[in-house]
């Protein structure tokens, strides 16, 4: 394998509902470690189905993928993979409602062995990088009390804990205003260059798409152009 | 936060949903503590019963129930007889009868025991608040403790028994429950009272140090064939451990009961907040939570929701026994609740089976969520 190729898909094929629905039908892919794609494409076109299977959230059923290293068609538990190699960004943020921001951040180091102190510390740390107003009383409050902006800021502090070698966000601006969309973008991207992690993103917005290194276009569950 | 302190945080989402599983579950264990604390109170002072230094051999009219019999159906002469029997130290003789107290709120009546003074230790009374009554026939009587707080009387005060005023002299206790629920007198004043002059009801048998209570029993009964028959305290021990025995089985049954009820309870309390919780298990999957954690966070939610109920049961078993025992006449008073290291662990090891039972099946759907479908869940 190539050092520099961080995932590597050939003719990845996943079928639904009993083989009648083609998700995938065949993708072929290589994106390089540090680069920022993005992946474009109508509703029903399987870009969110080839990020899952990315960050190993469901297994295709043919082909060959492998990621940070990793073949994914042969590894039977992949929450270790998960939780060292992927950092998610949902387009609803999915915060736990009842923790707090400070918690939900610290939610995936369980699987580490931090110590609690630790945990603490790094979460802290990623929060005071996403410039909350009032940080000391934002991080105390359960997410249901902050904005979507603010809420999607927690997601991605909560994507990073773990240090992840590439983060996979599913159209993260996609229930936000343009202005706090834009925030968040250039959040990413600015976390993209510092950390020089990975960053494979979903959108059906070209706009947002052109702030990537590279688009990736799918259609009909394979990869139409580059 | 810890692993813990999520597991600890989680079941109080919803605070009426886990308000009202933790009480169905506590009364069940409620019930548990309850009757264990009964029969633990009862055991204890069955157990005094063998009390050293009180007689170790009641002996009886064959026919009659060492517990219940009362009148005279033996002649005293009996009393003195038996101490030629190899073994017995000393005898007592004494008549028992029923008397109506209408003041009082006990079960129909006071059990008054006519014995000498002098042999009142047979019976396990060694020291009286107050003085001991005269042997001659002048109206006094010593009060078992419990039954004089239900009457509330004290040294020197009176009580109409058999349609005589009696004098209490002293107050007495032995620990014994049956023994301090009832009264003494002299046995000549309850003889002529109750029309039984020269009978008495039992003699209370004391063996001398170096002899075998069964042997001396026996040896008894050898003497008198089909007249007396002589019980040892180890025995009417064991009768009544048998009765209470069966209390301890309706315990158990209770026990298992109180798993089901509340085991199928936990499951639908739980299998509720996995349903609510499908989209948050999937993105806990989706950070690499490996199965085994989510499991063991639902069964860990399970088991603490059980256990805060057992904290409760307890709670509600204890402040339930002593509000129903206040309430009850005599027997509230005599029956000491025992609440012991056993119950309690019997309580919290309910409680912790009933969360095991209960969580495991939600547990087990938790963990085996594929997560993009969890995902998906609204």
């Amino acid at each position: 394998m190539n050092k520099e190729n961080i995932i590597e898909i050939q003719g990845l094929k996943k079928r639904f509902d009993k083989g009648k629905i083609k998700a995938l039908n065949g993708i072929d892919l290589v994106i390089k470690k540090g680069e920022f794609v993005s992946i474009m494409g109508p509703s029903g076109s399987g870009k969110s189905t080839l990020l899952n299977m990315i960050g190993a959230l469901d297994k295709a059923d043919e082909g060959f993928i492998k990621v940070a290293g990793i073949d994914l068609m042969e590894v039977k538990d992949l929450s270790k993979f998960r939780s060292q190699e992927i950092g998610f960004v949902f387009q609803l943020h999915n915060l736990i409602p009842n923790l707090s921001v400070l918690e939900n951040v610290e939610i995936p180091m369980y699987e580490t062995k931090s110590s609690s102190k630790e945990i603490r510390e790094r979460a802290l740390e990623l929060l005071k990088l996403m410039n909350f107003p009032n940080f000391s009383d934002t991080i105390k409050q359960n997410p249901t009390k902050l904005s979507g902006g603010e809420r999607q800021r927690v997601a991605i502090a909560r994507a990073l804990v773990n240090h992840p070698s590439i983060i996979l966000a599913d159209e993260p601006t996609g229930a936000l205003d343009s202005k706090t969309g834009d925030m968040i973008l250039n959040l990413l991207k600015e976390i993209h260059h510092k950390e020089n992690v990975t960053l494979v993103m979903v959108t059906h917005e070209p706009y947002v798409a052109e702030m990537a290194d590279r688009t990736i276009n799918v259609l009909d569950g394979k990869v139409s152009n580059e | 936060m810890s692993f813990l302190s999520l597991m600890i945080k989680n079941p109080f989402r919803n605070k009426t949903r886990a308000s009202l599983a933790i009480v169905g579950i506590a009364i069940g264990i409620a019930t548990i503590v309850a009757l264990g604390m009964v029969t633990g109170g009862l055991q204890t002072a069955t157990q005094s019963t063998l009390k050293a230094g009180s007689a170790e051999i009641s002996v009886t009219q064959t026919g009659t129930n060492t517990f219940e019999s009362g009148g005279g159906t033996l002649n005293e002469s009996l009393a003195t007889d038996l101490q030629n029997i190899s073994g017995v130290k000393n005898t007592a003789g004494i008549l028992r009868a029923n008397a109506n107290i209408t003041a009082a709120n006990t079960f129909g009546g006071l059990s008054v025991n006519g014995i000498d003074s002098s042999k009142l230790s047979l019976e396990g009374i060694d020291s009286v608040n107050g003085t001991i009554y005269s042997n001659g026939s002048s109206n006094q009587l010593i009060l078992g403790k419990t039954v004089a707080q239900s009457l509330n009387k004290t040294v020197g005060d009176s009580i109409n028994l058999f349609g005589k005023e009696f004098k209490v002299t002293g107050i007495y206790q032995t620990g014994n429950f049956i023994q301090d629920a009832g009264a003494f007198t002299s046995l000549n004043t309850l003889q002529n009272l109750t029309n039984n002059n020269g009978k008495i009801s039992v003699i209370a048998v004391k063996v001398t140090d170096n002899a075998n209570v069964t042997t001396v029993s026996q040896a008894i009964e050898k003497a008198y064939p089909n007249q007396l028959t002589a019980t040892t305290a180890a025995d009417q021990a064991n009768r009544i451990n048998q009765g209470l025995g069966t209390i301890n089985t309706a315990s158990t049954a209770i026990s298992l009961l109180a798993i089901i009820i509340g085991g199928i309870g936990i499951i639908n309390v739980m299998i509720m907040s996995v349903y609510e919780r499908t989209r948050e298990i999937g993105v806990l999957k989706a950070v690499g939570w490996r199965s085994r954690r989510i499991l063991t966070m639902i069964l860990g939610e399970s088991i603490i929701l059980t256990l805060v109920a057992a904290v409760v049961g307890i709670i509600m078993g204890v402040i339930g026994v002593e509000v129903l025992l206040n309430v009850l006449p005599t027997s509230g008073t005599a029956i000491k609740p025992v609440l012991t290291i056993e119950i309690l662990l019997r309580a919290f090891g309910i409680g912790f089976v009933v969360g095991l039972v209960g969580g495991l099946y939600p547990a087990y759907r938790a963990s085996r969520l594929a997560p993009t479908e969890a995902l998906r869940y609204e």
